[in-house]
């Protein structure tokens, strides 16, 4: 274990002198790829041993060590914390790139043509052209998105990674506070934009579940939601009606989660008597009665046997207020009698 | 020193002087494409691409020979410009050409040793522009969630293109099917913008999928889904830059683009007919082109195949190696064609309609499928069915040009379908005087297709001739040796016409070596004697193979003696190197 803490250490400070030395101006090609082959060791290291706590700890103590001395010598030095091991290959580039020393035959060399053959010769990987590759990557993007959704692609991606994260944490242990506290801050980074988030969350729920690790972070996902009122609610008015359906199909706990967010939006709902129509009074995302209808519809369209359930407890809450058969005294018989139209 | 001095002057204007206004006509463009991302800036990028291509080579050209930044910069003051926009241009970065024209561009500027504010302004400009260009993340959100997720830049956009290119095809997928209903909106139009979108992403390994996919959609309606300049980009990706498809890819590409069908044929043939080769080598060239395969599949290609094959064999009549290509493709055809027969209903004739129809079937089938005891009277009726087509043709007395081509069609027939000539060479080995005529006949027609000047009585009397010679070394005893020196005659070229094709004698003279009843060790000292002394080695070891290649697929008389006297007979031929 020392080794390998020595190892972290070293590469670290690696990546210190990347970024911020002008010891790079005797980088060789070599030089650069043995520095990448140290930041994937790295990846590795943490790939390996994220899920257990105590070495986890042990690593920590140990970058933060290494990052104070740093921070004391170089100025302008961001720390390495353990969450940013899986990507310091990434990180190692951005050092480089942003080094104003780094020679311009290296530059050369990363943004030069990819080998055809994936050269695995000597001990390190070839790291020639690997910023072309990387140029190469999003321009495809870019030209596929007049005729791909770009954006549904990027949800998904990050639904599925999102789904690959939170079995990660799950894994851990019994305590699901790590995995809660990940959810939030995933949630703070969407702030802003909160339809992707809503996109994402939905992508997550989607993904194919081929293996109980996937089973575990959406039912996780799904506890998370009920307990996130607003956020629940956000989804349900920013979703497109048919991801809402997928996802009721999917997932019986979503189902009803669904279903109990359309019966507060109608109870949230009173009688406007100069519209003539019941109005949202206090839902921020304002949803109308016709789209609310429109909700319940294709919901019992997609699970029938809800619907049996849902019209008697809609009935139950017209009886109790009073049972008239009379437009807009009773939101819960208007709607029964608009779903039964 | 003087002297030279109004010489240099003179070098220094002739320098290739790059046009001002091309610059600022691409500079114009480059903003144009810059500022809309509509369907109609997407095609005129398309449309220039080449052309840019073509300018930022020039642009290369031009920064390297100019001695410094500075001086570059002076003459031409929107390159930076210029260059940075392209560098935010999706098409132009994410082909392998012009995203190395381009860097090389940036390159060409970046100066070693700075000597002003303008060269040192520059190399930190470049050094920005490439750092944003790797790194730079547009979408805020992704980068913050992927950043939370700990997953690379790198592996999250390889993620999306892959997800992007799963999508498209699974709507190329769905766009098939749902075409049942004809009042459903055709979705050709959707596939047509994505086939012009991968016009640019065919050198992209991440997205060949979605190539693939867009090829193997099936042709469901009137008008033609991909766009012509997808089809044009990946022909010339696979003919001149080495694109490699997967299988059932190239065959769609063929069958949707004549003219990188017609490529593929013209290289198969340029392969062929520039090595010498093996029959068996042969055999394996033309297996892994695929184009049997696809042809069997598909009749129209077959039809176009063999358009290219009649028309080189009109004008090379005698080309060997032409006609052993013809052979052995059509083999392989016939094989894929089997493998196929359960599947595929297309009858025969749909490939051959100008074959003879009555000639078709016994021509195609292969020897093996038949009993050995039927060959003989098959191939008499064959030589019988071929000679009264002839008659017919010389009766018309040539004028009738519908007959020259039945004529002609039945010897391209008999071309394509050789194993029976080749069984033909066979049984006259074992035939006796009375009986060789009509197998004699179907040699000669085989090799002398046309009766130019009316050669072919004769040139029967000669292959009647040579064949007299072999049968009578083969069994009269004590063995005529002089029969030898005719034969020699024979195959040398002579003075007047009409001659014997050498061919013919020697296919003779190598079955007779092969079948006949002599000691090996006597079989084999006549041929070498004959072929030595009219030096025609290769060819005689060219016939020895393609007969091993036949026997071996067939199993037609093989029988280990025969495959012995061969090998034993090919040792002989290549100790004479």
């Amino acid at each position: 274990m020392e080794a390998v803490l020595k190892n972290l250490s070293s590469t670290v400070e690696l990546l210190a002198v990347a970024a911020h030395s002008s010891a790079v101006k005797q980088w060789d090609r070599h030089t650069v790829s043995r520095a990448f082959g140290w930041a994937r060791y790295c990846e590795h290291v943490f790939s390996r041993f994220h899920s257990n706590s105590a070495i986890r700890r042990v690593m920590e103590q140990q970058l933060q060590l290494t990052n104070q001395s740093l921070q004391d010598v170089i100025p302008g030095y961001s720390k390495v914390c353990f969450p940013d091991l899986p990507r310091l290959q990434h990180l190692l580039l951005l050092g480089l790139l942003n080094n104003p020393e780094l020679p311009i035959s290296i530059m050369k060399m990363l943004f030069g043509t990819r080998n055809p053959v994936d050269n695995t010769q000597g001990q390190y990987q070839d790291v020639t052209g690997l910023c072309s590759h990387i140029i190469q990557c999003k321009s495809a993007c870019k030209v596929l998105s007049p005729v791909t959704d770009l954006s549904a692609a990027g949800a998904e991606v990050q639904g599925a990674m999102l789904v690959e994260r939170l079995g990660a944490l799950l894994s851990q242990g019994s305590d699901t506070r790590p995995a809660e506290h990940f959810l939030g801050c995933v949630l703070q980074g969407c702030e802003g934009a909160g339809q992707h988030f809503c996109l994402v969350i939905a992508a997550a729920l989607l993904t194919t579940k081929n293996s109980a690790a996937q089973t575990a972070p959406q039912e996780f996902l799904l506890d998370w939601l009920q307990n996130k009122h607003s956020v629940l609610q956000g989804l349900c008015s920013a979703l497109p009606a048919t991801l809402l359906i997928d996802l009721a199909k999917e997932h019986n706990k979503f189902r009803d989660a669904y279903c109990d967010v359309l019966k507060k939006w109608a109870s949230d709902m009173e009688y406007s008597i100069s519209e003539g129509e019941w109005v949202q009074t206090s839902t921020i995302p304002t949803v109308s009665f016709q789209k609310l209808t429109a909700h319940f519809m294709a919901l019992f369209e997609a699970c029938p046997s809800l619907r049996v359930n849902t019209e008697k407890e809609l009935n139950a809450l017209k009886i109790s207020d009073g049972d008239f058969d009379v437009r807009g005294l009773s939101v819960w018989g208007d709607l029964l009698s608009a779903l039964n139209e | 020193m003087s002297e030279l001095q109004p010489l240099s002057q003179p070098q220094q204007t002739a320098e290739p002087l790059l046009n001002v206004q091309e610059m600022q006509f691409w500079l114009d463009k480059a903003v144009a494409w810059g500022q809309a991302d509509s369907p109609d800036t997407q095609k005129d990028t398309c449309l220039h691409l080449n052309r840019l291509r073509d300018f930022l080579q020039q642009l290369l050209t031009h920064i390297n020979n100019v001695s410094s930044t500075a001086e570059t910069m002076k003459k031409l003051p929107l390159l930076g410009q210029f260059l940075g926009r392209l560098c935010w241009n999706p098409y132009v970065t994410v082909g392998d050409t012009s995203r190395r024209l381009l860097l090389q561009c940036l390159w060409g500027l970046y100066s070693e040793h700075p000597s002003n504010a303008v060269e040192r302004k520059a190399n930190q400009w470049i050094r920005k522009v490439l750092c944003q260009l790797a790194t730079e993340e547009d979408d805020d959100v992704a980068q913050a969630l992927t950043k939370r997720m700990g997953v690379p830049a790198q592996e999250y956009h390889l993620k999306v293109l892959a997800k992007m290119v799963a999508l498209q095809q699974e709507t190329i997928r769905k766009s098939c099917c749902s075409l049942s209903g004809i009042n459903q909106r055709c979705s050709c139009d959707s596939i047509l913008a994505t086939s012009e979108a991968c016009v640019h992403l065919i050198a992209c390994p991440e997205a060949s999928p979605l190539v693939g996919a867009l090829l193997q959609r099936p042709v469901t309606c009137v008008k033609e889904a991909l766009s012509e300049n997808f089809l044009d980009a990946l022909g010339s990706s696979c003919s001149s830059q080495g694109l490699s498809l997967d299988e059932q890819a190239s065959v769609s590409l063929w069958y949707r683009c004549l003219p990188s069908l017609e490529e593929a044929v013209l290289s198969l043939l340029e392969s062929v007919t520039n090595t010498a080769s093996t029959p068996q080598k042969l055999q394996l060239q033309v297996a892994q082109s695929l184009l049997p395969k696809a042809c069997a599949q598909h009749s129209s290609m077959f039809l176009v195949v063999n358009d290219i094959f009649r028309s080189i064999l009109k004008q090379a009549e005698g080309n060997e190696s032409i006609k052993s290509l013809i052979q052995t493709f059509t083999r392989c055809f016939l094989r894929e064609l089997a493998l196929l027969q359960p599947q595929t209903s297309v009858p025969l004739k749909a490939f051959f309609p100008q074959s003879p129809p009555s000639l078709l079937v016994p021509l195609s089938t292969v020897p093996s499928e038949m009993p050995q005891e039927s060959w003989r009277n098959h191939l008499n009726w064959l030589s019988g069915s071929l000679q009264r087509l002839t008659e017919e043709e010389e009766e018309g007395d040539g004028r009738s040009t519908r007959r020259h081509c039945a004529v002609f069609e039945a010897w391209f027939l008999l071309v394509r379908c050789a194993h029976w000539v080749q069984v033909a060479v066979q049984l006259l080995v074992t035939s006796q005087p009375e009986d060789c005529g009509p197998l004699l006949w179907l040699l000669t027609f085989y090799h002398h297709p046309t009766n130019r000047w009316h050669h072919r009585a004769v040139q029967l009397v000669r292959a009647r001739e040579a064949w007299e010679h072999l049968h009578s070394l083969s069994s009269a005893r004590p063995r005529p040796r002089e029969r030898l020196q005719a034969l020699v005659t024979l195959l040398s070229s002579q003075p007047q016409p009409p001659s014997l094709a050498p061919s013919l004698t020697l296919s003779l003279l190598v079955h007779f070596a092969v079948f006949c009843q002599l000691p090996l060790s006597a079989s084999a000292e006549d041929l070498q004697t004959v072929v030595h002394h009219s030096g025609l080695l290769d060819e005689a070891a060219c016939v020895l193979s393609s007969l091993e290649l036949r026997l071996s697929e067939g199993s037609c008389l093989s029988n280990d003696r025969v495959h012995l006297r061969i090998k034993e007979l090919q040792n002989t031929i290549t100790h004479m190197h």
